[in-house]
């Protein structure tokens, strides 16, 4: 792998650089503190050093909110959006949020693949950025290292107050073309970057755990403090759930359809015609949207579907932590195999 | 034929009737669809019935209860307009309070000459078939709802909290900020507006069905406002619906 040193004031040449190949998005600050993914306007204003965006990079894929398509009462016809395969480069991106792109791959590519969002990942190349975990994050314990590699096309380590620059892929090679800042340099090895939330067990036996946990009593324990609000899952990025709705006009005549995110932690979700609910209580919801990062998914796929990101913990009012409620899972888990082991 | 519209005020600021006529962009387009008969805040007719009639505000003494039945015995379909129509709105603080105190205070010794009764929605009395919520009402949810009625479908209802639209538009969340925002419990469908100012939700829309209150005291005292604040805060626009 070719590696390169950058320093950390020609950044900006860099990004104005890529935006010759297209639209730069890049994280910026937003607010007293936070941060979200804007397109970049002036590349001084590009944040590299940042904890998480609040909304994940999949909303470049999968807009909050999108329409789908214009309808006419009159003629009941209808016309589809048509979304424009344009190239970008996504710019300053965390390892596990390109895990979780990688993760709306297989979700919404395999099998018969949407096109919209076909449409807006086909020519999107990937930089990631090294990042210091915080309280929140912790991708480790699903098997994302913060130099996780896989996905992008170049990528930005820091190390003391410069970058090194890793090329990873061709199209990487071909973005850096006619770019001169860039220094010959061995790879560094940097230390102390230690994750501070970690879950006990490798991922690779949570869904053992989780096959048991069906009944727990932590899952009632959680319900007790969670109020529903739905920030977990609308800001989780492997999510994928939506509503469709259509909206007439004041006229009358014309409407269009829309999609926008759903959530599961949301009592209406799993409400069907007639009344009735399959995930009525809380307990349930939580418990569901566990299971959908920890075993459904992961049963098939073998990764867990939780990048460790620590949105739905960070962004949650009641402080529900994911890590917490997996960890007293386990801790409920190994109690009970104490205790068969004893009668034995 | 055009449905007949009529529009009446009970206890109320006639705020969501305003409301209506600052949809100066679309009132030409909604008068192609229907008939409006019967508006006090914008005209003088009168008529005998009406295909929808809209309510606003609440029932707070008998003469709205005999009011309100005369109304819904004369409409096909009825709805609730705006937060006092829904659930008594902020009316309804004067609920927790000793009636005999209440009219004392507003009308001293005349007090046993104006009959009163407790702020009650709209629902409380007579069938209701929609109901447009928000302090004042939201006017999208205004226009969604009577194009529906006018094309003959079943009206949107919106049962998620503020909070989904305010994540929707990505907003930094105002507990991040140091405020204690009613958010996670409240009715949205406003598309999360005064979040999205940086005003805290007031909860104006009403509560989600089956909230969490104990989980939701917890957060806001959690944030710094103590137990009382809290429920006062919660009570304001829901003290007819808030279970404690």
């Amino acid at each position: 792998m070719e590696c390169y040193s950058l320093k950390q004031s020609d950044v900006p040449a860099l990004i104005d650089h890529l935006g010759a190949y297209g639209e730069v998005i890049a994280p910026h600050r937003k607010g007293d503190v936070s941060y979200s993914f804007e397109p970049v306007k002036d590349s001084e204003k590009v944040v590299l050093e940042y904890n998480r965006t609040l909304l994940p990079l999949k909303k470049c894929f999968l807009p909050p909110t999108e329409k789908l398509m214009d309808f006419s009462l009159k003629d009941m016809s209808y016309k589809p959006t048509e979304v424009p395969i344009k190239p970008a480069v996504y710019f300053g991106i965390h390892s596990y949020e390109m895990q979780s792109i990688l993760r709306l791959d297989h979700s919404m590519l395999s099998g018969k693949a949407e096109s919209n969002y076909f449409n807006r990942r086909k020519k999107s190349r990937f930089i990631g950025v090294s990042f210091s975990p915080d309280e929140y994050h912790f991708s480790e314990s699903v098997g994302i290292s913060i130099e996780e590699m896989e996905g992008f096309d170049l990528y930005l380590n820091k190390v003391s107050d410069d970058y090194q620059l890793y090329i990873i892929s061709d199209k990487g090679k071909d973005l850096l073309k006619g770019f001169d800042k860039l220094i010959q340099a061995e790879p560094i090895h940097v230390e102390g970057r230690e994750f501070n939330k970690k879950i006990r067990y490798h991922y690779n036996r949570l869904p053992r755990v989780f096959q048991y946990a069906y009944h727990s009593k932590v899952w009632a324990e959680v319900a007790e403090r969670c109020v529903g609000c739905g920030s977990c899952n609308l800001t989780c990025p492997t999510c994928f759930c939506f509503d469709v709705n259509d909206q007439v006009e004041v006229t009358a005549e014309d409407g269009m359809r829309r999609r926008s995110w759903d959530s599961c932690m949301l009592s209406t979700f799993a409400e069907v015609a007639g009344g009735e609910n399959f995930r009525e209580h809380t307990l349930n919801r939580t418990r569901h949207r566990l299971y959908r990062k920890f075993k459904y998914i992961t049963d098939e796929e073998g990764l867990p579907w939780c990048v460790g990101c620590g949105r739905c913990t960070a962004f949650c009012p009641a402080d529900i932590s994911m890590v917490d409620i997996i960890n007293d899972l386990i801790r409920e888990d190994e109690k009970a195999q104490f205790h068969k082991t004893v009668r034995v | 034929m055009k449905p007949k519209v009529a529009f009446f005020d009970f206890t109320s600021c006639e705020g969501c009737q305003l409301n209506k006529l600052n949809l100066e962009n679309d009132l030409l387009d909604i008068l192609k669809h229907v008939e409006i008969v019967e508006f006090r805040e914008a005209m003088d007719d009168k008529a005998d019935a009406y295909d929808i009639a809209f309510i606003e505000g609440s029932i707070s003494s008998p003469s709205c209860v005999e009011r309100i039945h005369d109304i819904r015995r004369r409409s096909k379909i009825l709805v609730a307009l705006g937060s006092c129509a829904v659930n008594g709105g902020v009316n309804a603080m004067k609920n927790l309070q000793p009636i005999d105190e209440v009219r004392e205070t507003v009308y001293g010794e005349d007090k046993y000459l104006f009959a009163t009764l407790p702020a009650m929605s709209v629902s409380s009395i007579v069938k209701v078939d929609y109901e447009v919520r928000g302090c004042p009402m939201t006017q999208q949810d205004f226009l969604k709802l009577l194009v529906s009625l006018v094309l003959g479908k079943q009206a949107p209802r919106y049962d998620s909290p503020v909070c989904v639209e305010c994540k929707l538009s990505e907003n930094e969340c105002l507990y991040n900020r140091g405020m204690v925002c009613l958010g996670p419990i409240t009715r949205g469908g406003c598309d999360a507006i005064c979040p999205s100012f940086g005003q805290f939700c007031t909860g104006c829309r009403g509560l989600l069905d089956e909230p969490n209150y104990i989980g939701m005291l917890e957060v806001m005292t959690n944030h710094g406002i103590s137990l009382d604040e809290a429920k006062k805060r919660m009570l304001l626009f829901n003290s007819n619906e808030v279970q404690l």
